[in-house]
């Protein structure tokens, strides 16, 4: 037929169906331009993306230890059951539920919890159903393989304080970086990401940057269930600086033993090295145990119990020694004097100041607990004469007060290594305030001031850096934890592309010590009253101890308002020893116990005790007789 | 007598259409391979590409007029087979009986079998008829010969292969004289309303998105993904762009069919595959062959001696354009995920000895041109 029927248009019709597929089929090569060459990048990206997934491998944290080598802070290997949460996405997991926490032996309500934070998180993110899986646990995840493929087993290094409550405030702990923290520019900066374990309070947080280490990773390819299928890069993890504090865990374990006995088990010693400022025990009750924070999180007792930690009114979580603030009260005196004595309102050979019993203010009588007569400055000091106190501040005023708070620096943190140091609150942080509502600075005010009362609240870590600096005859130095950070080795050699730096180890740099200005007249008769305080019949004379003469002064602070009674005073105590070389300072404060002599002085004795038991015998230890060549206090 | 025959034949014997079909198919067969390396689909399919070159060797060597004579004894037993598979012998995957198995032959998919009887039985009525413009009377019995095996195949219910019937039927009215202005009316009405009733639901809101997933479930049930309308047609489209030029050429590493993102990667969606692996270069050159064949197909219903033959061959050509069109575009993400399979290159015995059948008559046709 050849196609000859004109009537049709046969030629022209199969022409025409010729010409629609030639159409057709040059749409098919348009969009096959479009997405191989014009959109080839962007479809191999997202292909990568949804093949590719790069598992972390965490880096053990650096671990954490006292001065003599002794272990305070170590990381284990816990096993934790991990969701998976590509696959998940596509199943309906209201029927897992069950099969969870019955197979893992959790809580069901706590399943259902993890299992909505899921949902919130990104592709390829894994999240930990639980903690420290036993061997049962994952033994059934394994075995449940097929059937429940969105459960894996990660090895995860878990933060370990085998010492518990002891150092807990010092040391603090870790955990997953908060979400108000991951909004922080500061944190953001340094690239944390969701679910990132940072330190939280104490030196796990203060030297966070050097504890932790650099996290490695697998990079693998993942099928569309999210099973891996080949790991095509790995990249090890470089662990995480070992930091060697000052702690000596001897004495620290005599300073919470000390407070553990304590009348009311509230309260705080620190010790010090006044000649560097290294603290050798730092102990604050009640104390907390970080372990609950690392292993509690995520079971329900663990949650009560960090939740009761928060709502304690003896509040364990707070560290008493740099955080707490207390009227110093008659603990005070000793900054006090030794300003009064810089600025010459008083001098070493002229400090006799009336006692009487008291003063009188207005209409209001302020009383001694004795009547001294006119002591001089170290009689004052060894048997706490509050009347001197009152006629000394008066004299050298309100003004004279500030000028002291400035050179012991009152006015500013110690500068120690701990987060969140409190500053003092003194007459000088008070006067805009006081000034305005009063209209003026009252002399009661001054009175009560020069007692450590009323305007006067100081952190224990201040008070002990200030009596510091009295025993070093007035060199003071910023207390701290850090001794040394060790180096750690490179990851990797220096060409490779996932090539991890070594880091550097360094030593705790001091800064310059303040000076106190004090002439050596004035050192000596400073030291004569505290050296007398326990030696000499003063008001620790209870504590004394033979062949370690301890300097010291006691302080029982009023804690209601002055003369309304109410609840028990806070017992201090601050102190060096030996009186005229000093080798450790010692601050105790028992919250609420009554006097400082009788419940603060015994705590820092046992301490004294710890320090000499394992003290070098064949060291001399020099006496006030062999300093200053006269036997006994007095002028 | 035989020796002269079959030396003629051999002059006659369309080669470029075998070895264009022949290479497309091998071509398919690598793919198949690529797609999912470690399991025997590809092996199987060379199998099948053996038996479908007897059957086209078969009917390439017979006469197609004396098969065309025969045209309603293949159509009543072709209709036979497709009510067998509605009763207890059809075999049932995902609520759709689609497959007869039968002692000795096995399992086979009758649907696309059929394709071909109705192809001969539509040739022989229209082959037949006196010139001039098409009467409503012809049209409506060539709509009823169609009808028959369409109804019988959406009891299955299979409309993605009911769906590939429709090109032959507008191919034979429209070369039997279907007067211009109904296939412009037709043309018109189809490309307006049909899409624009549907994006006017979509963008009012009347079409809800579980709307559309059911519309889609109603078309074709068995490609509608329990894990969400879409997954297909995404995992395709980026498979398809992550090839690029030239392709991964085989790397199962990064292979979107070994890491099972893509489904169905060795039938329905064979081009994603031949795309990923073989990139821009090697997806035009399977278009241009295409478009050889089809010409080369076309040709010979240009000098087809009657009209039955060039009908036969103009039928083959558009079902084969049309399938080619869908399952490339399914593949691209432009239409709708129909499990259409793409001609000589997704694995199945069923649809490889149908094309590889149909393309036998087109040879038959092609070689005996001369005669009257």
């Amino acid at each position: 037929m050849k196609l000859n029927d004109h009537i049709q248009n046969l030629g022209a019709r199969v022409a025409a169906v010729q010409i629609l597929a030639f159409i057709l089929l040059a749409v098919l090569g348009v969009r096959l331009y479009y997405l191989q060459i014009v959109k080839g990048a962007y479809y191999a990206e997202r292909a990568e993306n949804q093949r590719v997934r790069l598992i972390p491998i965490p880096a053990p944290r650096g671990a954490i230890f006292d001065r003599n080598g002794k272990i305070l802070v170590d990381s284990r290997p816990t096993y934790n059951v991990v969701l998976a949460n590509e696959p998940l996405k596509k199943l309906d997991l209201s029927g897992r539920i069950d099969d969870y926490s019955a197979g893992l032996g959790m809580e069901r309500q706590f399943v259902v919890e993890r299992l909505n934070l899921i949902k919130k998180q990104n592709d390829f993110e894994t999240m930990v159903l639980k903690e420290n899986a036993t061997m049962q646990d994952i033994a059934w995840v394994e075995s449940h393989s097929i059937e429940f493929p969105e459960l894996l087993i990660e090895l995860q290094p878990q933060r370990f304080y085998p010492l518990g409550t002891v150092l807990s405030h010092v040391l603090g702990y870790v955990g997953e970086i908060s979400p108000t923290q991951l909004e922080d520019a500061d944190y953001k900066d340094k690239g944390f990401r969701a679910g990132d374990i940072i330190g939280k309070g104490g030196l796990e947080q203060y030297y966070d940057e050097y504890l932790r280490g650099r996290p490695g990773y697998r990079k693998v390819i993942v099928d569309s269930r999210g099973r891996v299928q080949t790991e095509i890069a790995r990249v090890p993890p470089q662990a995480g600086m070992d930091l060697i504090t000052t702690i000596d865990l001897d004495l620290q374990m005599a300073a919470e033993q000390q407070l553990e006995s304590s009348s009311t088990k509230r309260g705080t010693i620190v010790s010090m090295d006044p000649n560097n400022g290294e603290i050798l025990a730092m102990a604050s009750h009640p104390a907390y145990d970080p372990n609950v924070f690392i292993q509690g999180a995520s079971k329900p007792e663990g949650r009560r119990q960090i939740a009761a930690y928060w709502q304690d009114e003896k509040r364990p979580l707070y560290n008493r020694a740099t955080q707490g603030r207390y009227p110093p009260g008659s603990t005070w005196k000793i900054p006090e004097y030794v300003g009064a004595l810089e600025q010459g309102v008083i001098t070493p050979q002229h400090s006799n100041m009336l006692c009487g019993g008291g003063i009188t203010i207005g209409n209001k009588f302020t009383r001694c607990m004795g009547n001294h007569g006119s002591p001089p400055l170290d009689y004052a000091i060894t048997k706490s004469c509050d009347g001197y106190a009152y006629h000394l501040g008066l004299k050298m005023g309100i003004e004279g007060m500030v000028k002291m708070i400035q050179t012991f620096q009152f006015d500013k943190p110690t500068g120690i290594d701990l987060p969140n140091e409190k500053v003092s609150q003194t007459p000088k942080s008070w006067m805009p305030w006081i000034l305005k509502h009063e209209g003026k600075w009252s002399d009661i005010r001054t009175v009560y001031a020069s007692i450590g009362q009323d305007t006067v609240v100081a952190t224990p870590i201040a008070m002990l850096r200030a009596i510091s600096s009295v025993g070093t005859e007035g060199k003071m130095y910023t207390p701290h934890f850090l001794k040394e950070f060790k180096p750690i080795a490179a990851i990797g050699e220096e060409d490779d592309p996932n090539y991890i730096p070594a880091r550097q180890g360094f030593t705790y740099q001091h800064p310059e010590p303040a000076i106190i200005p004090m002439t050596d007249d004035q050192y000596h008769v400073m030291l004569r009253g505290m050296w007398g305080v326990v030696n000499n019949g003063g008001t620790a004379g209870a504590i004394k101890m033979e062949g370690w003469e301890i300097a010291g002064k006691t302080g029982t602070a009023q804690v209601s308002e002055l003369g309304s009674g109410g609840a028990k005073d806070h017992a201090w105590f601050i102190s060096f020893a030996p009186a005229y070389k000093p080798e450790i300072a010692i601050v105790a404060l028992i919250e609420n116990s009554g006097f400082g002599a009788a419940n603060a002085a015994p705590a820092a004795k046992g301490v004294y005790e710890a320090y000499l038991a394992k003290r070098d015998p064949a060291l001399p230890i020099i006496t006030q007789e062999e300093a200053t060549g006269k036997k006994g206090g007095g002028n | 007598m035989a020796a002269i025959l079959e030396k003629r034949d051999l002059r006659d014997f369309d080669w470029l259409t075998a070895v264009l079909a022949i290479a497309i198919a091998c071509f398919g067969i690598w793919q198949i391979h690529n797609a999912l390396p470690t399991e025997s689909y590809w092996s199987k399919q060379i199998i099948g590409l053996g038996i479908a070159l007897v059957g086209f060797l078969v009917v390439a060597f017979s006469d197609y007029r004396r098969i065309v004579d025969y045209a309603p004894l293949f159509f009543v037993v072709g209709l036979v087979l497709l009510l067998l598979v509605v009763t207890p012998l059809g075999v049932e995957v995902n609520g759709q009986k689609a497959w007869l198995k039968l002692p000795v032959i096995g399992q086979f998919q009758p649907s696309e079998f059929m394709k071909i009887p109705t192809v001969l039985m539509l040739a022989k009525y229209f082959g037949s008829r006196k010139s001039g413009p098409l009467q409503l009377r012809e049209t409506i019995i060539g709509g009823l010969i169609f009808a028959a095996p369409i109804g019988l195949i959406m009891l299955e219910p299979d409309a993605g292969q009911a769906i590939t019937y429709f090109p032959i039927l507008a191919a034979v009215l429209f070369l039997s004289g279907l007067k211009l202005r109904y296939v412009v009316l037709a043309t018109v009405a189809a490309a307006v309303f049909v899409p624009s009733a549907y994006i006017l639901g979509v963008k009012t809101g009347k079409i809800k998105r579980y709307q559309q997933e059911r519309i889609l479930a109603i078309i074709d049930p068995d490609s509608v993904d329990p894990r969400g309308y879409g997954y297909h047609t995404i995992q395709s489209t980026i498979t398809v762009g992550k090839g690029g030029l030239a392709g991964i050429q085989g790397d199962t590493e990064t292979s979107q069919s070994v890491l099972k993102f893509l489904p169905e990667p060795h039938t329905d969606f064979i081009f994603a595959v031949t795309a990923e692996n073989s990139g821009f270069i090697g997806c035009v050159s399977l278009l241009l062959a295409y478009a050889l064949l089809l010409s080369r197909m076309i040709a010979g219903a240009r000098q087809s001696s009657d009209r039955a033959g060039m009908l036969v061959i103009m039928s083959v050509v558009s079902a084969m354009a049309f399938q080619i069109f869908m399952n490339i575009g399914m593949a691209q993400g432009f239409l709708p995920v129909i499990g259409v399979p793409l001609p000589l290159m997704s694995a199945g015995l069923s649809a490889i000895l149908t094309t590889f059948i149909a393309i036998g008559f087109v040879v038959s046709i092609r070689m005996r041109r001369f005669v009257n």
